[in-house]
């Protein structure tokens, strides 16, 4: 299991907040050569979705140009708390998903 | 050039040629040739000026401290291994070989009438201007960083005061309290120096509060000569703990009043704060217009001459030096590459090529040194590594190389700065 | 004080597997026509208006391996006037596309922010696309340099 880092603060409601992520992954470009002639397959983070109570509120197509470890923020307004959930899917169509309270006071 | 010869040979063994300051001969001509005036008397301004000096031309030298505190070997002060005034020097060796230096900052730069105003409200005319200011810390850069939150959480990245503070606070701190070291993004003034001090500070730790921590919270995921740092900490530190970017370590804000300093992904309490700001080039660089939206200085490599004002030549930490790192030696070398093109600008001949070489000597202890090295020539404009020249001291090294290595760094800095303060 | 014995044995390779990596890492280049290509793929046959879109990106970058990217667009994000995407591409990378983010009124601001992989200096070019179906897009010029000294 990749580590992961999420950064979701408490919000008031109404209020915009970022949230921060980042999966430790190294993103095999596919172009880096081994040295023989080939190149070191490709493995890459394709898909990242976040979820509050099973609704999609962010989503994003990730390419062999992101960086290794994808760091990715963005932000939600603030109207109902729930259960957040944030996934990684890689190219073999394996994810790896986290959930978090979402407190909205 | 005996004094300068110990580097140069460790680099000719490695296959390079030559290095810029032999290779450029210093033709001596005369005075009416020119009058040439150097901003910021550091490693570079110092060295440039005195190169002119020595060539003939008509040379000031506007300075406005008396004494120079040399950053190089000033994280050994906060260890308490040194004292700070092992870091300072005058400008008296200078004036006795008839350099005029003026004790006076520069306010303002004219490129087209080529007027210098000073503090004082006077100015001086030059033919040609040699900006060597340093950096500057951009303040606007990290929120909640301030001038005022500076005399808490001292950047110590300007020697001087800065570094007697933050070696007071380290000799105050209880056993058990925790350090912290924040680092940016590159590019800033010395790229190991961080890595030096985080190393020097859990040294110091180590003997006098064997219970305190010290964090280092970064903005990076690498850093120079990462593998002999990371291999010597975890030989000698088992209380210094880095932290990469990719874990959470690049810090986005610092809020004072808590003495905490605020990451990406989390807050951390310190009793000791060194903050260690992003960069840009001294302030007077900015102002004469040489420095572009990146804060720093885009020059032309053969001849140092900004790439945005005819006539001023920028030189050290403030110029932008392709593939070679901002630290005292490189700052050297390209006033002595700077100076020699100034000589012959002036006498109407085209200036040579250089070749620059570079080494940043690390301590990791006080008889643990680690070295790189590198070799720098213009390609398409751009001062670019020379490939198969200079390198890193080896992962396995001995504990005698180490030590060795150590007392080179001391060499150099003996070295090199009385080559251009002695 | 000699350089006797350690400079021989220093080892070159060590110094220069980082920037390797990268330079290595691009055996076939996107061009500004595959850029132009992809930006075409996303937008389809739509007119693309230039403005709203603001990049924050270091303008000198001394590490391509990880340039912290933010990006954002003006827009209410209110119900019925959002960005519903951003996409952004790069014309020197092996491939074009970086990344494309899906956002909604939910989203509160247009923004996002990442760290992307910059083989050398080029233009970076983010698109956005409303609610509306209209298009709206931003440049920028950067310098990537790769200093020995400063990663190994
Ligand atoms: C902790 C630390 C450790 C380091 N260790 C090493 C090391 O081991 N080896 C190494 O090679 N490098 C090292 N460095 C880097 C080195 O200190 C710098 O690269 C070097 O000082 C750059 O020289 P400079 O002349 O460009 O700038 P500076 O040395 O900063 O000199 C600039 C001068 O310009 C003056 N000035 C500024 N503005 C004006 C103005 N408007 N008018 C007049 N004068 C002005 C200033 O007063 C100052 O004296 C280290 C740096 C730090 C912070």
């Amino acid at each position: 299991m990749a580590r992961i880092l999420i950064n979701l603060p408490k919000a008031k409601r109404g209020e915009i907040v970022e949230i921060r992520t980042l999966i430790q992954h190294p993103m095999e470009t596919g172009y880096r050569p081994k040295g023989d002639g080939t190149s070191f397959p490709r493995d890459i983070i394709r898909n990242f979705v976040c979820e509050l109570d099973q609704i999609e509120i962010f989503r994003a197509d990730l390419f062999p140009a992101i960086a290794a470890n994808p760091f990715i923020a963005f932000t939600v307004k603030a109207e109902e708390g729930g259960t957040m959930t944030f996934s990684w899917i890689d190219d073999l169509g394996m994810s790896q998903t986290e959930t978090v309270d979402f407190i909205v006071e | 050039m005996t004094r300068a010869s110990f580097s140069r040979r460790a680099v000719l063994r490695t296959g390079v040629v030559l290095s810029a300051a032999a290779a450029l001969a210093r033709p001596a001509i005369a005075q009416s040739a020119g009058h040439v005036v150097v901003i910021g008397g550091g490693f570079a301004g110092a060295t440039c000026a005195r190169e002119l000096n020595r060539g003939g031309l008509n040379v000031t030298l506007v300075e406005p401290a008396a004494t120079y505190t040399a950053c190089p070997f000033s994280n050994g002060v906060l260890a308490g291994l040194r004292p700070l005034s092992r870091q300072q020097f005058t400008y008296d060796a200078l004036k006795k070989e008839g350099l005029a230096v003026v004790a006076q900052r520069a306010t303002r730069i004219d490129g087209q009438e080529r007027r210098v105003s000073l503090s004082d409200g006077t100015t001086l005319g030059y033919d040609r201007l040699v900006l060597a200011p340093g950096i500057d810390l951009r303040y606007d850069a990290l929120p909640g960083y301030t001038e005022d939150v500076a005399q808490i959480m001292p950047h110590a990245w300007k020697a001087g005061e800065q570094t007697s503070l933050l070696r007071g606070q380290l000799e105050a701190m209880p056993d058990g309290g925790t350090v912290i070291i924040s680092v940016p993004a590159n590019p800033y003034r010395c790229p190991p120096g961080p890595y030096e001090r985080a190393s020097l500070v859990a040294y110091y730790l180590k003997i006098q509060k064997p219970r305190a921590k010290l964090i280092v919270l970064d903005a990076k995921d690498s850093f120079s000569k990462q593998g002999l740092f990371q291999g010597a900490w975890k030989a000698l530190y088992p209380n210094l703990e880095w932290v990469s970017m990719s874990s959470g370590g690049k810090v986005i804000e610092v809020d004072v009043r808590q003495r905490m300093l605020v990451t990406e992904f989390g807050r951390h309490k310190a009793d000791v704060a060194n903050v260690i700001p992003p960069q840009h080039a001294g302030e007077v660089a900015v102002l004469a217009g040489t420095a572009d939206r990146t804060g720093w200085c885009p020059i032309d490599p053969v001849t140092f001459e900004s790439r945005q004002q005819p006539g001023i030549h920028i030189i050290g930490d403030a110029c932008i030096a392709g593939s070679m790192p901002k630290s005292a030696f490189s700052a050297n070398a390209q006033a002595k590459v700077c100076a020699a093109a100034i000589i012959n600008l002036l006498r109407g001949q085209a200036p040579q090529t250089p070749k620059l070489i570079n080494t940043c000597y690390s301590l990791v202890a006080p008889d643990y040194g680690i070295t790189v090295a590198g070799v720098y020539q213009p390609v398409n404009g751009v001062l670019t590594d020379v490939e198969g020249a200079g390198g890193v001291s080896p992962a396995d090294g001995s504990a005698s190389l180490r030590s060795l290595e150590a007392s080179y760094a001391d060499a150099w800095f003996r070295t090199i700065t009385d080559e251009v303060f002695g | 004080m000699t350089g006797r014995s350690f400079q021989p044995k220093l080892s070159r390779r060590a110094v220069l597997t980082g920037c390797l990596a990268l330079i290595a890492a691009r055996p076939a280049r996107a061009t500004t026509e595959a850029m132009r290509d992809a930006i075409r793929h996303f937008t389809g046959s739509a007119e693309i208006k230039a403005g709203r879109v603001k990049m924050d990106i270091p303008p000198l970058v001394e590490n391509g391996n990880s340039v912290p990217l933010a990006i954002t667009v003006e827009s209410p994000m209110e119900k019925d006037d959002f960005v519903q995407a951003i996409a952004v591409f790069n014309e020197k990378n092996p491939q074009p596309n970086i990344g494309i983010f899906h956002l909604s009124s939910r989203s509160g601001r247009a923004f996002v922010s990442t760290r992307i992989r910059l083989g050398d200096s080029q233009n970076i070019t983010a698109i956005a696309q409303m609610s509306d179906g209209s298009f709206w897009s931003g440049s920028v010029e950067l310098i990537v340099t790769l200093p020995a000294c400063a990663e190994n």
